[in-house]
């Protein structure tokens, strides 16, 4: 029973077999000696409700929140016993502030549900009753044959059962599930990948028995039983034939394959995992406060309850004469009366906790961070692409960040691999508009003026040789260069695994891989672009790639095709860092190429120029271009047989497989000659120097996490900025055992402490970093944060979120930000506090998974320098203020109990506590936390150093807190105060009725009182607002003169009628009596202009004698008073004109524009 | 152009000032000039309407005299409620040195009594004094019904405990000839609440329109007794009764009670002479260790009597000067220490 119930509410799985079974078509078996399993249909449901759950389920959550709850339970109490206020008074505000909310939600669920349903909606053609049948997504079964055409996204997680081609193949690539963006081949079952047509699927009789559905994407176990003439066939079935949704048919033109997992059950929805939920800093100190305010109000109400009971001690003040006691309040118990009076008194302040705080600040972030998405400064023109926000919960954080961690590859670099240079048998290349020429001092020239001569003339003699063969140098030795040359060529176009796509119409922006450089219709996949940039180069040469089929690979050597025979590809491992190829060349002859980093290949190497290459490939580190090595091997065939047969066994080994393989490799993989080497340069990206000296600026530190090569990471460090040519570079690299990088830490931090003036840099590897991490965290922590930069190379991706979690949890618990664009950083992406996504070319995995997403990483700078400035400022100046207005606003009634024997009576009109949050205070700070600037933005921007003074949300420390909820209790105290000795004290100051006809008296009453204290209440509130405000637009205007007009008007037509509705009439032109006493004005005006006189006398004396930079600059601004009228015409503009661009690019690729 | 660019449908955020930020705007920034400016406005402002008030404050005549003390007979007789209907008067003389110009209120001042007790204020009918529902006593407890079940006119404990005391001033213009000085017992109300909140149920007369209500258990007479002369001051409508029901925000309050007819000798005011108040006490105070007072009083166009809101502008006026002041200092003497950096 308990286990059923459980599994109802979803904490057990239901119980279930190890494997599901799926008939092809749903062709059960006719002996029905079956047991029909049952499984989910194809809908994808990301939305959180429906319809009918909308509102118990909403609600739900809602009050899951401690502030929602609170008030749920006041308004419970206030039901229940007998309140001094009605229970309208705080149900309303928390109807409204649900109502808000729960629009705020539906609306973003009802987008989800869009999603959702166009996602289920499209149209996908299913295999049934003998024909293609068109239908949508959402109607697939487990077990339908699906058909996908080419390009076309698959619906569920497919088992391949044939395509266009003979050999049942096809391609895909899985770029939005896992980021990989080269072509994967998959393969079908021999048996079923002869029915390449509907007519003959439809005789096909199989049974798929496989696991259940789980997450890994790269994990599928199954097989299946093909039932032919009469006799079972079984084939196992492994990730080779799974097609996940979610992945893209390339390259093939059509598909069959049956659905296995659908909807919700599918790989790709198993993986889809809820954002997790990250809080900002100021919604941590928010609560924080909301605590204290909870104890102030609990303490008010005790003070209170033992007051009033101190005070009834005494008989005439418990029941005088005029004010006897009902029968009823007699008869109750004590104690009973002691706790309803509490409860009471909590009823009567729950006020101090500011109700609409939370609907404030979630109205504020949901709004606020549409000008993320809107801002210009952010919109990329080359991409089209704007900033997008995927989380608004964390705009302020942006404000807070004292750790950038940024990936390199992508993020700080364009990640646009380009063939720069390459060094062929001891000279360097540069490639130049397609031709290779030869640089840097050769022997005969050693002037810089006459090598320039020199490969000019080598660029005439190579324009008119080319054409006829390959490069020459001199005629003397030609036949060798023209073998080097073709050879390290050859090698650089058959060593690789890149896949080969010769389709003329692609659409655009599809494949992540195409390049227009590559010449004709070849469009080249490769897993890493590295691969790509070499072979499209030697494309460019002259030695063109055309493709491999089966078992060969053909290349075009100007013009005349050459098959080579693919006889094994030694894959590229990590730990070798490098691959081989052996082939066969149309001659018979047997060559083994190899690629791989210059550490991997030249130990290797028995011939060819090792020393000058190793030159080279230093220089060509030095200017941060990413290096390889290539060599080669001609093989006997009496090597070959050897290799081939201790591969073969080695590959079919049972135990030991890797090792067995490793160790074949390296037997295989010596005595090599080498050929040369390539360099390819990846593009630092625009102003990421300016960005990171930025950040730098603005005090926040900034760690390059990468996965490339220490030499190749510390060049791009260098030369993008993060490391300066004056700092001094510790090193923590190739560190093999536990103890040494313990001593190599302490002797850097004995280093750092020497000398401390100089700026440290800090580089460390990702096995070192792994043994720092593992035993010497404090040291390592201790070294990291006495330097200035920090750079991480040869990271996995989970050490880089390790690497990010470590931060987080050091003692200062800082606020760290991480920036990537590959899947490789989605891990750290969500790990750290703020998650940026660069949409680069890798995917939109980290896109999606980050919290913000920017087009480049120089938009970080305006992002946080100025987004992130502003959303902070507002955001604390709206939190501080709203707990200031609700301290205003309560203490008086707190005051009040000491002139009514803490009989609970309320100072203020009940219509009047009601809407004092919702209505009358609620807009000016709504449109202050929306619009506020309190500099400049360009000032921002060009100030990093102004981000320190918001460093540690410092606007929410304590010290702020605990000034603005003095000022508060301060003037609450002038309010009521004030009022007592100015007018209630001696009523007949009010006196005189009409100021026009002086012999009018009249007299006062309670209810004149609470509304003068609320009058002036309300007033100095907003103006306090006002003071706060730096950037008054019209809209700001608008709110704040409005709201106060809008409470005289209120109060007006609220006093001005008998509301029939209204059991009393308290109200009755109490507020025109109030305004017809001149005094009363007197009384108003004077109460207004000594609260904010205190605080205005408070701001100027500290902006005069310790200003913080901010202040600095705000009168700098001051002192320039830059016309923002013009400077806003000025981009106005600028935006013009780039939409003129764009108009224009349109109109030049017409086609591709219109869809 | 244009169409292409509308068909290309670009991401391109739109240039609109609201967009980029980028509204006009007047940027407020607390400059050193504009705050001591506006301080020393404001400051000048202060101590202006401070002097004026004061100035008009002083104009004002005012007299209280505490009666508790004085009538100690009645104040004890009163101290048990059996006593409720034997009758104490209690005269007080004195004297007035300068006449008192113009209008002369008449109040009476209750010490310690707390009229904004929540239980208090809740405890009255609106629809009963409205008029229309004479039966509407649901609020009133404890003084909603009387012993037998009949609903009070007026309920609840403010009509209740109304003040009951009269008070009646007469001038001694010799020894011989005391004149009672005419009093207007009408116009000390809001005139919304005798116009519109309070009306009495229509009938031919007022006694058969509270026909089937009881008085409240302390009167002494019923409402519809309360001003037998005049018809519009009876009943509900009643000035005294209706000045007593806007209940008074702090436990010492006054209330107006009557103010001065100003004809025959009176039409300057109150000439300075001998007065004595006769009062009928019936207001029992003591019980809840509270006093009375009546208060004679006049006005100007400012309101009250009291110096205080004069003094406050006044004080606001020199400590917004003082601190003008300081800040001046403050200013002059950085921007010299800046000056002096500079020049180095």
């Amino acid at each position: 029973m308990w286990r059923w119930v459980r599994q109802q509410l979803g904490f057990d799985p239901p119980h279930q077999s190890d494997t599901r079974t799926i008939y092809i078509a749903n062709r059960f078996p006719q002996n029905g000696l079956y047991t029909p399993q049952k499984f989910i249909d194809n809908r994808i449901i990301s939305s959180k409700y429906t319809v009918w759950n909308f509102v118990p389920k909403n609600l739900f959550e809602q009050f899951r929140r401690v502030a929602n709850f609170y008030f749920l339970i006041i308004f419970l109490v206030q039901l229940m016993i007998d309140t001094p206020t009605s229970p309208i008074t705080s149900g309303l505000p928390l109807f409204f502030v649900i109502t808000v909310t729960a629009i705020k939600q539906g609306y973003e669920d009802w987008l989800r549900h869009n999603s959702d349903n166009e996602v289920n909606g499209a149209p996908v053609y299913v295999v049934r009753s003998g024909g293609l049948v068109k239908t949508r997504s959402k109607n697939i079964r487990v077990g339908d044959i699906v058909r996908i055409a080419k390009d076309e996204i698959f619906p569920a997680d497919l088992v391949l059962l044939s395509s266009d081609r003979l050999d049942g193949s096809c391609h895909v690539t899985t770029a939005s599930l896992d980021g990989e963006t080269n072509l994967k081949t998959h393969v079908a079952v021999p048996e079923t990948a002869v029915l390449q047509t509907v007519a003959s699927l439809d005789t096909l009789v199989a049974v798929i028995e496989c696991q259940q559905p789980e997450a890994d994407l790269y994990r599928f176990m199954g097989r299946m039983i093909i039932t032919q003439q009469m006799e079972e066939i079984v084939r196992p079935l492994g990730p080779e034939s799974l097609l996940l949704r979610g992945a893209r048919l390339k390259n093939t033109k059509e598909i069959f394959g049956v659905a296995i997992y659908t909807g919700m059950e599918t790989k790709m929805a198993l993986n889809y995992k809820s954002k997790s939920q990250k809080r900002s800093a100021v919604e941590k100190s928010m609560n924080t406060f909301l605590i204290i305010y909870l104890i102030i109000l609990i303490s008010e109400a005790i003070i209170s309850t033992i007051l009033k009971y101190t005070w009834q001690a005494e008989e005439k003040w418990d029941e005088p004469w005029y004010n006897q006691k009902t029968e009823h309040q007699r008869n109750s118990s004590k104690i009973l009366r002691f706790i309803s009076d509490f409860l009471a008194f909590l009823v009567l302040y729950n006020f101090i906790i500011p109700i609409s705080l939370y609907v404030t600040v979630e109205m504020q972030k949901f709004l606020g961070s549409f000008f993320i998405g809107w801002d210009l400064d952010l919109y990329h023109e080359e991409s089209d692409q704007k900033a997008q926000v995927n989380t608004s919960d964390l705009n302020e954080e942006l404000g807070q960040v004292e750790y950038v961690f940024t990936d390199k590859t992508g993020t700080l670099t364009e990640n646009e691999m380009q063939f720069r240079e390459c060094s062929i048998n001891g000279i360097k290349y540069q490639e130049i508009n397609g031709r290779l020429v030869s640089e840097g001092p050769t022997p005969d020239s050693s002037d810089g003026n006459l090598s320039y001569l020199n490969s000019l003339s080598h660029l005439n003699n190579l324009s008119h040789l080319t054409t006829s063969s390959s490069f020459r140098t001199s005629p003397e030795n030609e036949t060798e260069l023209i073998k080097e040359h073709d050879l390290f060529f050859k090698a650089v176009s058959l060593c690789h695994t890149v896949q080969i796509s010769n389709v003329q119409t692609d659409g655009i922006g599809d494949g992540p891989w195409q390049s227009n450089l590559a010449p004709s219709q070849l469009e080249y996949y490769a897993s890493s672009p590295d691969e790509k940039a070499l072979v499209e180069a030697a494309a460019r040469i002259g030695i063109v790639f055309i493709g491999n089929s089966e078992e060969t690979m053909e290349v075009k050597t100007l013009g005349k095709l050459e098959r080579y025979k693919l006889l094994h590809i030694l894959e590229f491992d990590s730990d070798r860092r490098r691959m081989s190829v052996i082939v066969q060349a149309p001659s018979g002859e047997k060559f083994l190429f190899a690629k791989g980093a210059e550490s991997s290949i030249l130990p290797n190497c028995v011939g060819g120029e090792i020393e000058k290459t190793r030159i080279h490939v230093d220089e060509f580190a030095l200017k941060g271009l990413r290096t390889l090595c290539m060599a080669y091997k001609q093989l006997t065939s009496k090597e070959y047989e050897e290799i081939d047969r201790r591969l073969f066994e080695a590959r079919t080994a049972l135990q030991q497989r890797e090792e067995k393989l490793a160790d074949v490799f390296q037997f295989i993989e010596k005595n090599l000659i080498l050929l040369g080497a390539t360099a390819v340069e990846d593009r630092l990206q625009d102003r990421v120097r300016e960005t990171i000296e930025g950040l730098r600026m603005a005090g926040i530190k900034v760690w390059v996490l990468t996965g490339d090569k220490h030499e190749t990471a510390v060049s791009v460090s260098l030369s993008c900025g993060h490391f300066h040519r004056t700092m001094n570079i510790l090193e923590l690299i190739n560190q093999k055992s536990d103890s040494q990088c313990a001593e190599q830490l302490r002797q850097l931090a004995r280093r750092i402490k020497e000398d401390h003036v100089i700026q440290h840099g800090l580089v460390v590897d990702g096995t070192s970093l792994s043994l720092a991490l593992r035993e010497h965290e404090k040291l390592f922590m201790e070294v990291c944060r006495n330097c200035s930069a920090v750079l991480c190379c040869r990271m996995a991706p989970l050490q880089k979120a390790k690497v990010i979690r470590l931060i987080k949890i050091s003692p200062e618990k800082p606020i760290t930000l991480a920036v990537g664009d590959g899947a490789n950083d989605v891990s750290m992406i969500q790990e750290a506090h703020v998650g940026i996504g660069i949409m680069g070319k890798e995917g939109r995995q980290a896109a999606r998974n980050s919290d913000y997403a920017i087009a480049r990483f120089k938009f970080l700078s305006k992002l946080l320098f100025v987004h992130g400035h502003f959303y902070y400022i507002r955001i604390a100046t709206l939190v501080q203020y709203f707990f200031y207005k609700n301290v205003c606003f309560i203490t008086p009634q707190f005051l009040y109990q000491f002139y009514c024997l803490f009989s609970q009576q309320t100072l203020y009109d009940s219509v009047y506590l009601t809407l004092y949050n919702i209505c009358f205070t609620s807009l000016p700070i709504l449109i202050y936390s929306l619009l506020e600037q309190h500099i400049d933005p360009h000032v921002l921007q060009s100030k990093p150093t102004l981000y320190r003074d918001i460093s540690k949300n410092r606007q929410l420390s304590i010290k702020t807190f605990l000034y603005w909820t003095i000022l508060g209790f301060s003037h609450a105290f002038i309010f009521f105060f004030g009022s007592y000795f100015l007018i209630g004290k001696d009523i007949s100051l009010l006196g005189n009725g009409q100021l026009l006809k002086p012999n009018h008296q009249m007299m006062f009453g309670n209810w004149t009182f609470g509304t003068l204290v609320f009058t002036v209440m309300v007033i100095t509130v907003t103006v306090k607002m006002a003071l706060e405000t730096h950037f008054w637009t019209w809209i700001n205007h608008l709110v704040t003169w409005g709201s106060i007009i809008f409470y005289f008007v209120f109060s007006l037509f609220y006093g001005g009628i008998l509301w029939p509705f209204l059991g009393s009439q308290n109200m009755y032109f109490v507020f025109i009596q109030l305004l017809s006493s001149g005094s009363a004005w007197f009384a108003i005006i004077l109460m207004v202009v000594t609260c904010l006189l205190l605080d205005i006398v408070k701001k100027v004396f500290e902006r005069q004698l310790h200003p913080t930079n901010t202040e600095k600059a705000q009168m700098e601004e001051d002192k320039g008073s830059v016309s923002s009228a013009y400077e806003f015409a000025e981009s106005k503009h600028r935006g013009e004109d780039s939409r003129h661009l764009l108009a224009e690019a349109c109109s030049q690729q017409d086609s591709s524009c219109v869809h | 152009m244009k169409k292409a660019s509308q068909i290309c449908q670009s991401k391109l955020p739109d240039n609109t000032a609201l967009k980029q930020q980028q509204l006009p705007a007047y940027r407020l920034q607390l400059s050193a000039t504009g705050v001591l400016s506006g301080f020393f406005a404001t400051g000048a402002f202060c101590l202006g309407v401070g002097i004026i008030l004061i100035l008009s404050a002083k104009s004002i005549k005012e007299i209280e005299i505490k009666y508790t003390k004085i009538c100690a007979n009645c104040a004890e007789l009163r101290e048990d409620a059996i006593n409720f209907d034997k009758e104490c008067t209690c005269s007080i003389p004195f004297y007035l040195s300068e006449t008192m110009q113009g209008n002369v209120y008449l109040y009476y001042k209750l010490y310690g009594f707390y009229q904004n007790l929540y239980r208090y204020i809740l405890s009255r009918s609106n629809s009963q004094l409205v008029g229309t529902d004479l039966k509407d006593v649901g609020n009133c407890a404890p003084f909603s019904k009387s012993h037998n079940g009949t609903p009070i006119a007026p309920c609840g404990a403010i009509a209740n405990s109304i003040f009951n005391d009269t008070i009646i001033l007469s001038y001694n213009l010799n020894s011989s000839i005391h004149m009672e000085v005419p009093m207007l017992r009408s116009g000390i109300t809001w005139w919304t609440d005798k116009y519109v909140k309070f009306r009495n149920p229509t009938a031919i007369n007022l006694s058969s329109a509270f026909t089937g209500t009881a008085k409240p258990p302390f009167w002494s007479k019923s409402v519809y007794e309360l001003d037998l002369e005049d018809t519009e001051n009876n009943g509900f409508l009643n000035d005294d009764f209706i000045v007593w029901m806007r209940t008074a925000a702090f436990p010492t309050f006054k209330k107006l009670y009557r103010r001065l007819n100003r004809v025959q000798y009176f039409i300057e005011g109150l000439p300075a002479g001998n007065y004595s108040f006769n009062i009928t006490y019936n207001f029992p105070v003591t019980r809840f260790k509270g006093e009375k007072s009546v208060v004679l009083s006049t006005l100007t166009w400012s309101g009250g009597s009291s110096l205080f809101l004069g003094l406050a502008y006044t004080v606001t006026g020199a400590v917004t000067w003082l601190a003008a002041f300081s800040m001046m200092a403050i200013h002059l003497m950085l921007k010299e220490k800046r000056t002096l950096f500079i020049e180095r």
